[in-house]
């Protein structure tokens, strides 16, 4: 048939189906817009830090980074430039900072770079570049710095005014400000970064001759030999890397987010095919009988096919498009903000990096999703005899073949949960067919035993609710609603469940590790939740603090990163006396007694699970820790990751110090005397720090507070994408049943003819809906507490997040009650139009 | 034009019993001849009628077209035979729901290598002649069941086939309307010399026919139907 043929076609018959064909786009729209919106936020959380990589290290390909926040001697740079085969070597200083101006305050990592080197570096130094050594030079003693200008706009920055800048523990007003725009920049200019020449970013962090970092560039051919010759020339003191290693350290941290946000991607991308398919399931009659009349008429197989796939492409296509500009919307205002405990450790911005392939795989799926839909349903009709209708036999042999698949499923991921819980992406995926493979049994099931409970019953309510439940013509309809239901459910209580597990577990983890004092004192800024930007400690301010009434007690605590491979390692280091030496929660192995006491005695220390692998050690072996101070201790106890998906060392302050050769402080712990009043000390240590020194001040019950928030916003993502699939789901099912309920008018004319009234025809109505989505939603919820388990023990085990289980049984049957009642409550209004319909023994269809 | 040879069709049924459809079944049509096939239900006239129109094929025999075997083809090429060939008449079959009728008449068409307006313009004399011309933007449900029988039958007719087979095309009108829609067919089928093989059992139908045949117990037996029951009918 000419493709002009089929779209004429198409069109004269759109308007007896445009409602069904509508909701069919909703689903797929709905479906495609979730893909796209997580894959958008999952590209441009790697694609944030990747630009700002590129923007620095520009030609370098080799870096030599510090182990601390100290960084290490500049002198190191003159002996860099000395090694025969290095082309270039460029210095850049970083700290933690925060901006402020006269609207706001913004954390940024404030990057110096000498102006001398900038034609080394990527877009970020280019604004160094200079014509000469005259103009290098004068640009090296500029005091001033550059920020975004979408961020100076903001703050109210402008080039003419100054502004101030807290650093260490002062405040610092800058004389110049340069707002640096996107035509610079480029998409850096989201990024949460400023740049100031070498030697004024030394002075104002006051680490005059330190850097961080030295970018080289080895000539053509000398790659390995330079390389061997740092590390030579580092001497274990500094790490030597790819100059684009922090990408791949990023990716490490980033992966248990990325990865759940895949797997929710999946599931509401899975929910959205349903919602279409249960409502391309209403038009199948009226596309059977299109068929049978076009093969009579003489059309072969091949126009049967291009009819059905052009009624699948324009639906597929419409339903792409619409998905992808509204996951784009999504992408911006509900998934955008940046999960907050990735910003501890990177500098990340809120960059949206929407990528060919992302576009594609949205896309692409909505396609097939529609082909799928509009085809399966009609494969019988196109491929087979004209006249002939499914045997019964047939049938009943697939229904068994799905139980055993179901089973085999079944097992699959019990195994997966018990053996191998690394596999837990296709444990899920197991599990979801396992859900729809035992679906129509279960289904069987729960309708003879509401038969047999409602036997005896004298009210036809029952009889008619069962008898169009039986009814063959409405069969995969009613499988395909009550496993839309299902998807819903067990999504909804499998990833909520393990949320809640996992949440369990940072909260009591946040309240052991910031229980250890009654008041902090750290750096400002939100990037600063783990208290790991370290200040120079000063003891005329410490003995201050010691001396107010009602201080029991003022000691340093420390904290920072260190990388270990391509991990990004969280240190913590509370005082020898802290009440939690270790999170004695967090403990896997040893007795937590034990290891307490070890790590506060000094040289011990505890390693998460991951950082004993990667060191391939146990409890009591010795560990040499590749800190700026490379030194020995031995594995006091095994532990979780505390909620940083790297991993995690614990030791004590000392030995903190010693280890990174630096004294500095991450944060003060005051410790209340007894009896004295928490709230009054706090605000006596803000009065005496007063309004200039950049620190925050705040109780336990505060910090906990703001740990919690932190360590929930890593899991905002998954909350927020949950409730969309629950509420997609609920829409879904209302607006698939009332549509059915509509096409049943004929039959419901027909029974009024009978003698049955309208409350009564009403009431079967609900019951059938009710029976049908309650079961859907029920065998949901069983299986999402099954899921639950499955994904706890992957979050516990692979990523060695602290998990603490718990049966989510009443959170289970809140959600199903939850969804069944919303959406027979949605249909209770269309069920009733539908029983209002004229007695007719026969109505036109 | 139509020729059968000893067709046979059994189907199993229930308890392992067989169900001789047709059990040997020859006859032979002529161009612009109308046979009537007149019988209770079940006795074999669908199946008589789906075989001629290459939808199943026999257990045995042949069907001939013109000097041409269309029992045993391939399903493309039954489907081209069905497109210029054969005109199919039903009463289970309807019209596209929500399609204007001048579309549901052109259905066949549009499988030619002709467009949608051309295919159009084909079938609009038809119509016409059917005595649909005001109702050709019409829908099926605005369309009463005598004019969605006629806009079939123009659907049937549009590609100028050699047979028309009707499966009770009648069966849901009333006296009046059915004389008129099978005053129509034979019309036309006996001005463009088609051959129609008529499946009823309706009396006044069969009344229609150059010739009379029921099946019975599979096998084809001249039939006289009874004088007074055409006259009934007819009036």
């Amino acid at each position: 048939m000419r493709l002009s043929n089929v779209a004429h076609l198409y069109s004269v018959r759109i308007r007896s189906r445009l409602v069904q064909e509508l909701l069919a786009l909703a689903g797929i729209t709905v479906g495609v817009a979730l893909v796209f919106a997580a894959l958008v936020a999952n590209t441009s959380l790697t694609g944030s830090v990747k630009q700002l990589t590129d923007g620095l290290v520009g030609q370098a390909t080799i870096q030599l980074v510090g182990r601390g926040a100290d960084g290490f001697d500049e002198d190191l740079l003159a002996r860099v430039r000395r090694i025969e085969g290095v082309a270039d070597a460029a210095p850049i200083f970083e700290a933690r900072a925060n901006i402020i101006g006269p609207r706001g305050r913004r954390s940024v990592q404030l990057f110096g770079g000498d102006p001398r080197f900038a034609r080394l570096g990527g877009a970020l130094l280019d604004l160094f570049a200079a014509r000469d050594r005259q103009q290098a030079s004068e640009l090296g003693e500029q005091e001033g710095i550059a920020l975004p200008a979408p961020m100076a706009t903001a703050l109210g920055i402008t080039p003419s005014r100054s502004f101030r800048v807290e650093i260490d523990t002062q405040t610092v007003r800058v004389p110049l400000a340069l707002p640096l725009p996107r035509e610079d920049i480029g998409q850096l200019v989201e990024s949460p970064v400023a740049i100031a020449p070498l030697a004024y970013a030394q002075k104002i962090a006051r680490m005059e001759g330190r850097i961080n970092r030295i970018f080289v560039k080895p000539e053509a051919g000398q790659e390995a030999a330079v390389e061997a010759s740092l590390r030579h020339l580092a001497n274990d003191r500094v790490n030597v890397r790819p100059a684009d290693s922090d990408i791949a350290i990023f990716e490490q941290a980033a992966y248990p987010t990325n990865q759940s946000t895949t797997l929710f991607s999946v599931f509401s991308a899975l929910v959205g095919f349903l919602f279409a398919f249960s409502a391309v399931l209403l038009t199948v009659p009226q596309r059977r009988n299109l068929i049978a009349d076009l093969r009579i008429a003489g059309h072969d197989t091949k126009a049967l096919i291009q009819v059905l796939l052009f009624d699948a492409l324009v639906l597929g296509v419409l339903g792409a498009l619409l998905g992808l500009v509204l996951g784009d919307q999504i992408s911006r205002h509900l998934f955008g903000s940046v999960p907050g405990y990735l910003a501890f450790a990177f500098p990340l911005g809120e960059q949206r990096i929407v990528t060919w392939e992302t576009v594609a795989i949205s896309g692409g799926a909505g396609i097939a999703a529609a082909c799928v839909a509009v085809l399966v349903p009609l494969r019988d009709v196109a491929f087979h005899h004209p006249l002939a209708s499914p045997s019964p036999d047939r049938t009943i042999r697939r229904e068994t073949w799905a139980v055993g698949v179901g089973l085999i499923c079944l097992i699959t991921t019990t195994a997966i949960i018990a053996a191998a819980p690394a596999a837990a992406l296709i444990g899920v995926i197991a599990l979801t067919i396992a859900l729809l493979c035992l679906l129509p049994l279960l289904l069987r099931l729960a309708i003879w035993g509401f038969e047999a409970v409602s036997r005896n019953l004298k009210s036809s309510v029952p009889t008619l609710a069962i008898l169009e439940l039986r009814s063959r013509a409405a069969h995969t309809r009613t499988l395909a609603l009550a496993a839309t239901g299902g998807i819903a459910v067990f999504a909804t209580v499998a990833i909520g469940g393990a949320h809640a597990d996992l949440q369990r577990g940072l909260d009591e983890s946040a309240r052991e590790i910031d229980g250890n004092a009654d008041v902090w004192a750290t750096f400002r800024g939100t990037p600063n939740a783990f208290a790991t930007t370290a200040f120079a400690e000063q003891s005329a301010r410490t003995e201050a603090l010691r001396d107010l009434p009602g201080v029991g007690n003022v000691q340093s605590y420390r904290g920072g990163f260190l990388d270990i491979g391509d991990r990004r390692a969280w240190v913590v280091a509370p005082p020898r006396t802290a009440v939690y030496p270790i999170p004695p929660s967090q403990i896997r192995s040893a007795s937590a007694d034990t290891a307490e006491d070890r790590v506060a005695a000094g040289g011990w220390v505890a390693l998460s699970e991951a950082i004993a692998k990667e060191f391939n050690v146990g409890v009591g072996d010795p560990v040499k820790l590749p800190s700026p101070v490379p030194t020995t201790f031995r594995v006091a106890a095994v532990t979780t990751n505390l909620g940083w998906p790297p991993g995690a060392i614990v030791l004590n302050a000392d030995d903190y110090a010693r280890a990174w050769g630096s004294t500095a402080t991450s944060a003060l712990h005051i410790q209340a005397a007894p009896g004295a009043s928490v709230e009054r000390l706090t605000r006596a240590v803000k009065s005496t720090l007063g309004p200039r020194v950049p620190l925050l001040v705040e109780t336990k019950a505060e910090r906990i507070s703001r740990h919690y928030a932190a360590s929930r916003q890593g899991l905002d993502r998954l909350t927020q994408i949950s409730v969309l699939v629950v509420i997609s789901a609920i829409l879904a099912m209302a607006a698939v049943m009332a549509g059915m309920l509509w096409q049943r008018r004929p039959t419901v004319a027909a029974l009024k003819v009978h003698g049955y009234s309208e409350r009564e025809l009403w009431r079967a109505l609900m019951l059938e809906s009710g029976l049908l989505l309650g079961t859907g939603c029920v065998v949901g919820a069983v299986f999402g507490l099954y899921g639950q388990l499955l994904l706890s023990r992957a979050l516990e085990t692979i990523t060695g997040f602290p998990v603490f289980y718990s049966a989510a049984a009443l959170v289970a049957g809140s959600i199903l009650a939850l969804v069944t009642l919303v959406a027979v409550a949605m249909l209770a209004l269309p069920g009733w139009l539908a029983v209002r319909v004229r007695a007719t023994p026969g109505v036109p269809g | 034009m139509l020729e059968l040879e000893d067709l046979v069709k059994h189907y199993p049924s229930g308890g392992g019993e067989i169900v001789r459809a047709l059990d040997g079944v020859s006859m032979s049509l002529g161009a612009g001849e109308l046979v009537a096939l007149y019988g209770p239900s079940g006795s074999g006239k669908t199946t008589l009628l789906n075989i001629v129109a290459a939808l199943i094929p026999p257990d045995a025999g042949r069907v001939t077209v013109n000097g041409r075997t269309v029992s045993g083809l391939s399903s493309r090429e039954a489907a081209q035979y069905r497109r210029t060939e054969v005109g199919y008449v039903s009463q289970s079959l309807d019209l596209l729901p929500g399609v204007p009728a001048i579309d549901n008449a052109a259905l066949k068409l549009l499988g030619m290598k002709i467009s949608s307006r051309e295919a159009r313009r084909r079938a609009a004399p038809l119509m016409k002649r059917l005595g649909l011309a005001q109702r050709l933007t019409h829908r099926p449900d605005e369309l009463s069941a005598g004019e969605r029988q006629r806009v079939l039958i123009a659907r049937a007719l549009s590609t100028g086939p050699s047979i028309v087979l009707a499966d009770e095309p009648t069966g849901s009108l009333d006296t009046k309307r059915s004389r008129e829609v099978l005053s129509l067919l034979t019309e036309i089928c006996g001005e463009q010399e088609v051959a129609m093989l008529l499946v009823t059992h309706d009396p006044q139908a069969a009344a229609f026919a150059d010739r009379v045949h029921s099946l019975t117990d599979g096998q084809l037996v001249r039939y006289e139907p009874d004088q007074d029951l055409l006259s009934a009918g007819g009036s």
